[in-house]
């Protein structure tokens, strides 16, 4: 595990939906008809409407959303996640992603754990909590533990800094500071 | 152990001796290609300068910059975005290619498929530059590393490699070829690997029909698609290269993640059925069922081998009354050609809408479709809302099915036609 994960932000908190069709199509979160709208607080109401009308009632800061095989497959855009954000989403834990997706999140800085067996591992609103540093995700509705899979090297990075721009600003600080100080070896 | 020629690519790429898939890299790309669209280039432009005060670019030679979406525009912003491009381009002395055609066909012509090469855009149907023995690949908003550093930071893919034998009976084209092996190996088959693409078969496909296979292998979960370049494909690539390399291929002992036959001689045609490029069905399942309009076009098909097989199943014949058929070769280069064998006043002639090279029928900027109506498509994607209203539906086939339908104004088999 890269020491870059330590550092990553905190996914713990309830498992506010389970999306268990693979190949899920993350567009349906916000509606097709719905994916010009900018306000994210407007697209924020309109989520989920198809699945739990009452989900923006129900869902409370730092819960995570579980995905099947192959979630964010199609032709994946920014507002559906943009919306779960707004509701306190803090990321997603899914068997496994695709990878426009999840490159497309990722660059967003918005932490998510590809996880196989993730589905059989929790039910709806567990309390569970990924542990970066034991690389595993915890159930602590069920007292159980499940192996994720290490991130890549720069996926973990940019997640750490809060997404792509930030990501690029310290690769180029610390570009700079090893041209400055060619004898001090790379973080 | 031998290497895969992704690893071999991006060694050279990373500036090591040697990398194996699952290592982390950074690799400094040849190329690094966009096509202008709102949130995308003009937020790179703006973020060099305001954020990482890159005034100019180092290297201007590596870039190249497309103008195929919006075009011509229908709005005063649009042309705006465009303008903004142009001055970037000019400013920078970053080669603009506009009006050619679509980009993805447009950078094999001018020769940023330069065999052995690295090349990133945004958009993941650059793949089909994997034609040519290039190593393309679609980063999305990550693309911006290539703007602002030298390299970008990746993990070097597996490889999934898929064989494949027997030749294409008629009816069926490449189009076929790849949305069966949706079906056979299935839409996460490839995830964050790449699909290489080879076998005794390999060498007698057309370069159009590795363009449509390699374009569209991100629905395979792919990151990209390659072919290890033999001669046909050095022939047109190599004269047009940008860069002077030494084309490599993978080792015969290059390790692969999983290897698949296909026997092309089995295959069908095929239809994707809405509203995910994942639900794959034999042509014959949904033969009949009424359709409003056609598309023949897209970086995915329209070239001469699509507009052929339309030209074929249409000549003599007339598009239904009520359907309106679009055809759009990818690249003006494709459509001169198409103008000097003929093939243009055929599908003139038979009723066809043929237009100039443009993204726009592909996500519905045009022949916008309303509630309640449907296509029969070569566009890449049959994803809700994709050509219009989230109510409309798309199915994708293959050319020769798209002339077929509309003529009957429902989906139909070419084979009789033929």
């Amino acid at each position: 595990m890269s020491e870059a994960t330590l550092n990553m932000p905190v996914m713990k908190g309830r498992v506010a939906f389970i999306f268990d069709e693979v190949n899920f199509d993350v567009d349906q979160i916000v509606g097709v008809k719905n994916i010009k709208i900018t306000d994210v607080a407007e697209l924020a109401q309109l989520a989920m409407q198809t699945y739990d009308p009452d989900f923006a009632k129900s869902v409370r800061p730092g819960d995570l959303l579980v995905g099947a095989d192959n979630f964010g497959y199609g032709h994946p855009h920014y507002p559906p996640m943009k919306a779960m954000r707004h509701l306190g989403i803090a990321g997603v834990i899914a068997e496994s992603f695709s990878p426009g997706y999840w490159r497309g999140e990722v660059s967003m800085g918005f932490p998510q754990v590809s996880c196989p067996g993730i589905l059989g591992f929790v039910r709806r609103w567990d309390e569970i909590e990924v542990d970066w540093a034991a690389g595993v995700v915890r159930n602590h509705s069920q007292g159980t533990e499940i192996p994720y899979e290490p991130l890549p090297q720069a996926d973990a990075e940019m997640i750490e800094a809060g997404g792509l721009v930030p990501f690029l600003k310290q690769q180029a600080a610390q570009q700079r500071e090893q041209k400055d100080h060619a004898n001090v070896s790379g973080t | 152990m031998g290497y895969t020629i992704t690893e071999k690519i991006l060694a050279r790429a990373a500036g090591l001796p040697a990398v194996r898939a699952g290592q982390d890299i950074k690799a400094k790309p040849d190329f690094v290609l966009a096509y202008d669209f709102p949130g995308y280039t003009d937020v790179y432009f703006k973020t060099m300068k305001e954020d990482f005060g890159i005034e100019r670019v180092a290297e201007p030679e590596r870039f190249g910059i497309f103008i195929d979406h919006m075009v011509p525009t229908a709005t005063a912003k649009e042309e705006e975005l465009h303008i903004n491009t142009r001055t970037w381009c000019a400013e920078n002395n970053v080669p603009l290619f506009e009006r050619h055609g679509i980009g993805h066909q447009v950078a094999a012509e001018v020769g940023y498929a330069t065999p052995g090469a690295f090349v990133v855009h945004f958009d993941g149907h650059v793949s089909q530059l994997g034609t040519f023995g290039t190593l393309a690949i679609g980063l999305r908003r990550n693309v911006m590393e290539a703007f602002v550093s030298d390299t970008v930071s990746i993990r070097v893919p597996d490889t999934v490699r898929v064989n494949l034998r027997g030749s294409l009976r008629p009816g069926v084209m490449a189009r076929d070829v790849f949305h069966h092996l949706v079906r056979r190996l299935g839409p996460s088959s490839c995830r964050f690997q790449v699909l290489e693409l080879g076998g005794p078969s390999v060498a007698a496909m057309s370069t159009e029909g590795l363009q449509t296979i390699t374009g569209l292998a991100m629905f395979t979960g792919a990151l990209t698609a390659i072919v290890n370049p033999d001669p046909v494909r050095l022939d047109y690539a190599l004269p047009r290269a940008r860069k002077k390399l030494e084309p490599v291929s993978s080792d015969p002992d290059a390790r692969y993640s999983a290897v698949h036959d296909i026997d092309l001689s089995d295959l069908e045609p095929i239809v994707v059925v809405p509203p995910t490029p994942a639900d794959t069905h034999d042509l014959t399942e949904f033969l009949g069922l009424e359709i409003n309009a056609g598309y023949l076009g897209s970086c995915a098909s329209g070239r001469l081998e699509d507009l052929r097989a339309a030209a074929k199943v249409l000549e003599g014949r007339r598009v239904k009354t009520g359907v309106s058929l679009h055809i759009v070769p990818t690249s003006q280069e494709l459509m001169a050609a198409a103008a000097r064998e003929g093939l243009v006043s055929t599908l003139v002639e038979a009723g066809a809408f043929v237009s100039s090279p443009s993204c726009d029928y592909c996500f519905g900027r045009i022949a916008t479709m309303t509630a309640g109506q449907r296509a029969v498509s070569t566009g890449t994607l049959n994803v809700r809302g994709r050509m219009g209203s989230p109510d409309s539906e798309i199915y994708l086939c293959n050319a020769a099915v798209v002339a077929a339908s509309a003529i009957e104004g429902r989906i139909a088999d070419p084979r009789p036609y033929l």
